[in-house]
């Protein structure tokens, strides 16, 4: 079969070109974050990250990522030594900005290689779709918004979770898909959401034997199984040795943290918040109680404890109970039928879980469900009919994170560019479906995307000129609820379309 | 094999099939002679799947909206003269004519304190300038406050005056190099698919991007009034193109460069193929009418500002100074006749715009006059002698393409002749800018949206023209440390087109005459080669003490040597197209030079 075009490389160095180009775009106090995190691990002694906190930036990500940081320490050397001292804080000379900056760039490359296995493990007439699917991953707004303007490394990590996942799609590279994944936790923990899929489909497809379940492939399972606990080992190996682990721990996962973000994660519990602040208003005249501590905290956006006025409130444990549950029931089908199509929909749909009723969600984690549900979006017409609600809100989901005047025209046309681009084009690849679709979904995603017009409007002009600053928190809450409804809503869509296909 | 029809939306049927009959032909261009059918460089690559089948009105926004997002990025960089007191650079002049037009009287507008970037270009400017500052005051009016807004870098005026680059961007020079494109593209016969990739091409040509939204000026307004004054004549609209061609001139006196090309059509197209006197008048009546329009609100503020006692130079105490020029005027004109002022304001306006008093040229600019002053001091020659001469060189050197165009008045010979009279203009005229070397670049880019435009010895010559242009004004950009937008933009423009220093493609290609391959290649790769090493020397070796220009001067030599070549190649394809010569005297040259 001839080229596709463009190709990914194509499309990389241009897009390259336009991320050089917002170097001097704002950046938030992630970009700081890192900063410190170089200075930490370039200067001092092992024992030390994971107690170092000069910065209030301390350091929270696995050791592997430490090690990521202490490579590119060693260059950062060589451009500017100030920016390794850890007490220069909110340090940013101009070498300093080129040198992150272009960090992020240069990792993004694994992504780009992650994506040229996945299109190249495509074939026939899927492959042009796989071709614009990876394009579209390539150029998410997502990781332009996040990566490039707001400063993160996730362009490199979505590479290897791409990669681990391609490699799950054979049977001889299936041992790589594990201990990639693995090597991926311990460099971000985030990922932790997603292992369940990964546990099922291994368990099923690579530790049992394919005719029956009680068959069990010992040698698989000791290769898989010594394979990660080298590389736990690895990572956790020499802070054990010096009793941190308990320290890594509760850097790892601060549960003292509230219930939403400060901006709201558009999930179940912004449609909590949300109904709850409408029922403030209405439980006078039906007769509900509220309480009055709760009516200042929480929806103002802050970090903090959420309390609720009317609802009751939400307990972590909650939380993961709703989570597990809504995990365990892609799982089970999982279980049952391991194809890999299969596997991208649980790991999709374990995303979907976590993000809608995890404890403490950051919006950014919505890449999690984006980035591998684009791997299957186009393989049918009702799988890109679940899609399309998830790109407008978990795009649009993404605005409040730049709020500066400079980014507003590149966040908002470069999204709106991107869901114009990528939707058109997932149209016309997108094959039919050997079944029906359900014709009010469509409806509902279409209905859904015109919404968003007039409420990015409001949000982003009409509010600032009717309210001045005050009320801040109102486009806060309607970009949240509204992004929610279209999560939630390609959540129920894609369940359906996983268990019906 | 036949091509799918590009667009099933279009409303104009037969216009589109004649352009697909061509379109085999046109797209063999784009094509490798080996292998499969494939895009012949990257920037084809990403129009790729929208051949055939995607309609222009979903793949123009899309470019639109890409264009917009290079613009508004590169924009995020500084400007020129960023916190560079005392007297910081084009951004503060911008600025300070918007703070001037809204807070002072029209009379005043031309004389205030000029030492203080006084406003020096034609009314138009000033207009748009009082609308861009009165839209700012309303956000603002700290921006635009009399004498202490001065040298104000506050970040969000910075933001507002990019946008207002932006959208007097999209409101003038975007819809007319759309409409351009469409028509230049149709009438010679080239696929709209092709010349949707010769759109984005000339929408990201990086000069423009460069200077406007970088480096900060509105040149896209005036250019796009050129454009648009082209367009028109494409479309026969030769009242119109008066119009809009007065527009530019109105908005920035450069437009000038292009005026004995707007003269030579206009005319010629009234005596060829017959005389149409009637034609001719109605052209000069509608150019009459336009500047008179352009200055009415001029004239009608100082008429105004007099009756109300408002003194156009509150500043002169005493007798009003005479006349900057024309003095002999002044025995004819009763100082104190009530249309004294508007003459003494239009007479002050022309000599703010026509800096006659200052040198052949200002800066280092890569320029005929300022490449030979490095051989010959030109400062010992008497300043009349050199305006004569420069005078008489920009006339030969901008007669042959204008009489071309007058005799031969076609439609698709107006960007070449164009583009050989800017070159003209640009390199043998008096006070010459480094920044005027978009005027003749807007032309020669435009060639790409014509008959085999894509094609290897097009794109080799506009990209060569191109690329010279952005590396003259490096040490422009550099001054404001803009090396890295400068960079991002050139090699990005450089990679979608397939040229050096990216790809070398450009100069082989199979079935042409190999003759003039190796020698355009040659002539080419040893400028670019003299660009790169130019630019590693600039940035690792300190110029010696007693030169301390010698990398600018070595940037200006080289660059006057390339634009006189891309001046030649525009003449002779023009001399060759229009075939002014007779057939046979030419057709060894015409072998060589379409391939």
């Amino acid at each position: 079969m001839t080229e596709i075009y463009p190709s990914l490389a194509q499309c990389a160095v241009v897009a390259a070109a336009l991320k050089i180009l917002l170097f001097p775009a704002y950046k938030s106090t992630d970009f700081e974050v890192h900063r410190n995190w170089l200075a930490i691990t370039n200067s001092l002694p092992l024992w030390e990250w994971y107690y170092e906190k000069t910065s209030e930036w301390t350091l929270d990500y696995p050791p592997f990522f430490a090690y990521f940081e202490w490579a590119m320490s060693q260059v950062a050397k060589l451009v500017d030594p100030a920016m390794l001292k850890v007490y220069n804080l909110e340090y940013d000379s101009w070498q300093t900005v080129y040198f992150q900056r272009f960090t992020v760039i240069i990792t993004e490359l694994l992504l780009v290689y992650a994506l040229q296995l996945f299109v190249d493990s495509s074939h026939g007439v899927s492959k042009r779709a796989a071709q614009a699917a990876a394009i579209s991953i390539l150029l998410s707004p997502g990781l332009l918004i996040i990566d490039h303007i707001h400063f993160q490394y996730n362009g490199c990590m979505y590479g290897i979770l791409i990669g681990s996942l391609v490699m799950a799609r054979k049977k001889s590279t299936m041992l790589w898909s594990g201990l990639l994944f693995a090597a991926l936790l311990c460099m971000k923990h985030i990922y932790l959401y997603l292992a369940p899929a990964y546990f099922v489909f291994l368990l099923r497809a690579y530790c049992l034997s394919p005719k029956s379940i009680f068959r069990i492939q010992f040698l698989n399972c000791l290769k898989l199984g010594a394979g990660i606990a080298a590389l736990f080992g690895t990572a956790l190996g020499p802070f054990a040795l010096k009793g941190q682990i308990p320290q890594i721990m509760s850097r790892l996962f601060p549960f003292s943290r509230g219930l939403c973000h400060a901006y709201w994660a558009p999930n179940v519990w912004a449609m909590y918040s949300f109904v709850d602040r409408v029922l403030i208003i209405l439980a006078p005249r039906i007769g509900l109680s509220v309480k009055e501590g709760a009516l200042h905290s929480g929806t103002r956006g802050l970090v903090g404890d959420t309390s609720f006025a009317v609802l009751p409130d939400v307990t972590p444990r909650v939380c993961f109970a709703l989570t597990l549950l809504f995990q365990a029931i892609p799982l089970l089908k999982l279980f049952l039928q391991p194809t890999w199509d299969n596997f991208i929909g649980a790991v999709t749909l374990c995303g979907y879980a976590s993000f809608l009723f995890g404890w403490h969600v950051h919006e950014k984690a919505v890449l999690l469900v984006i980035i591998p549900f684009s791997l299957i979006a186009l393989k049918d017409r009702r799988y890109l009919g679940a899609f399309r609600p998830l790109a407008v809100s978990g795009h649009v989901s993404l605005f409040p994170l730049l709020f500066t005047p400079a980014e507003f025209p590149i966040k908002t046309v470069y999204t709106v560019f991107w869901l114009f681009l990528f939707l058109m084009a997932f149209d016309r690849l997108a094959p039919a479906s050997s079944r029906p679709r359900f014709f009010l979904f469509d409806r509902f995603s279409t209905l859904y995307i015109t919404v968003s017009i007039p409420l990015i409007a409001y949000c982003s002009l009409v509010h600032r000129i009717a309210f001045g600053k005050s009320y801040e928190f109102i486009p806060l809450m309607f970009t949240s609820s509204y992004s929610a409804i279209g999560v939630v809503g390609s959540w129920v869509g894609f369940l359906v379309v996983y268990f019906t296909s | 094999m036949a091509r799918p029809s590009p667009s099933p939306h279009k409303p104009r049927r037969k216009a589109k099939q004649a352009a697909n009959a061509t379109s085999n032909l046109i797209n063999v261009s784009l094509v490798e002679s080996h292998g499969a059918r494939a895009p012949a460089f990257p920037l084809a690559a990403f129009l790729w799947p929208a051949r055939g089948t995607v309609s222009q009105w979903e793949l123009l926004p899309l470019i639109l909206m890409a264009a917009g997002l290079f613009r508004w990025a590169a924009g995020l960089w500084g400007y020129s003269g960023f916190e560079k007191p005392p007297m910081f650079g084009d951004y503060e002049a911008q600025r300070h004519w918007m703070e001037i037009t809204t807070q002072l009287p029209v009379s005043q507008w031309y004389f205030h304190d000029l030492q203080w970037w006084g406003l020096d270009y034609p009314p138009l400017t000033a207009y748009h300038s009082w609308l861009c500052g009165k839209l700012g005051s309303l956000i603002n009016p700290s921006w635009f406050a009399l004498f202490s807004s001065r040298g104000s870098h506050d970040p969000t005026l910075k933001i507002f005056m990019r946008g207002t680059v932006i959208v007097s961007e999209y409101l003038i020079y975007i819809p007319a190099v759309v409409v351009f494109v469409r028509r230049y593209s149709r009438l010679s016969g080239v696929a709209t698919w092709s010349a949707s990739v010769a759109l984005v091409a000339i929408l990201m040509q990086p000069a423009t991007i460069l200077i406007d939204h970088v480096h900060f000026q509105y040149n896209t307004v005036m250019l796009g009034f050129v454009v648009a004054s082209m367009s028109s004549m494409l479309a026969g609209r030769h009242l119109w193109a008066s119009v809009f061609f007065v527009a530019a001139l109105g908005f920035k006196q450069m437009a000038l460069y292009y005026a004995f090309s707007v003269f030579a059509y206009l005319l010629g197209s009234s005596v060829f193929p017959r005389i149409n006197i009637p034609h001719l008048l109605a052209i000069a009546a509608v150019t009459a009418v336009s500047f008179l329009i352009l200055i009415l609100p001029l004239v009608v503020g100082t008429l105004s500002d007099t009756r109300r006692g408002i003194d156009s130079r509150p500043d002169v105490d005493g007798p009003r100074p005479p006349l900057p020029l024309f003095q002999g005027l002044a025995h004819y004109l009763d100082t104190e006749a009530f249309n004294y002022p508007v003459v003494e304001q239009l007479v002050q306006m022309i000599h703010r715009i026509f800096p006659f008093a200052r040198g052949l040229f200002e800066d280092k600019v890569a320029n005929f006059w300022c490449a030979l002053n490095v051989a010959i001091k030109l400062k010992k020659y008497p300043p009349e002698l050199l305006q004569r001469g420069a005078l008489l060189a920009t006339l030969v050197s901008i007669l042959p393409p204008n009489l071309v165009l007058f005799f031969r008045p076609r439609k698709d010979l107006l960007p070449l002749a164009f583009a050989s009279t800017a070159w003209g203009f640009f390199l043998f005229s008096y006070q010459v800018h480094e920044k005027s070397v978009l005027l003749p670049l807007m032309p020669t880019t435009l060639l790409l949206a014509g008959g085999h435009g894509l094609s290897k010895n097009i794109r080799g010559w506009v990209g060569f023209a191109n690329i010279l242009g952005c590396w003259t004004m490096f040490p422009l950009l550099q001054r404001v440390d803009l090396a890295m937008p400068y960079t991002v933009l050139t090699l990005l423009w450089a990679y979608l087109l397939g040229l050096p220093p990216t790809s070398l493609r450009v100069y082989f290609h199979e079935g042409g005459n190999t003759w003039s391959q190796w020698l355009t290649l040659l002539i080419h790769g040893s400028f670019y080669l003299a660009m790169a090493v130019w630019h590693v020397l600039a940035h690792f070796v300190p110029p010696p003490v007693d030169k301390p220009d010698l990398w600018v001067v070595a940037n200006v030599g080289v660059g006057a040597a390339g634009f006189s070549l891309c001046y030649l190649w525009c003449l002779a394809r023009l001399a060759m197209l229009s075939e002014i010569f007779p057939g046979a005297w030419f057709a060894k040259k015409e072998k060589a030079k379409t391939q």
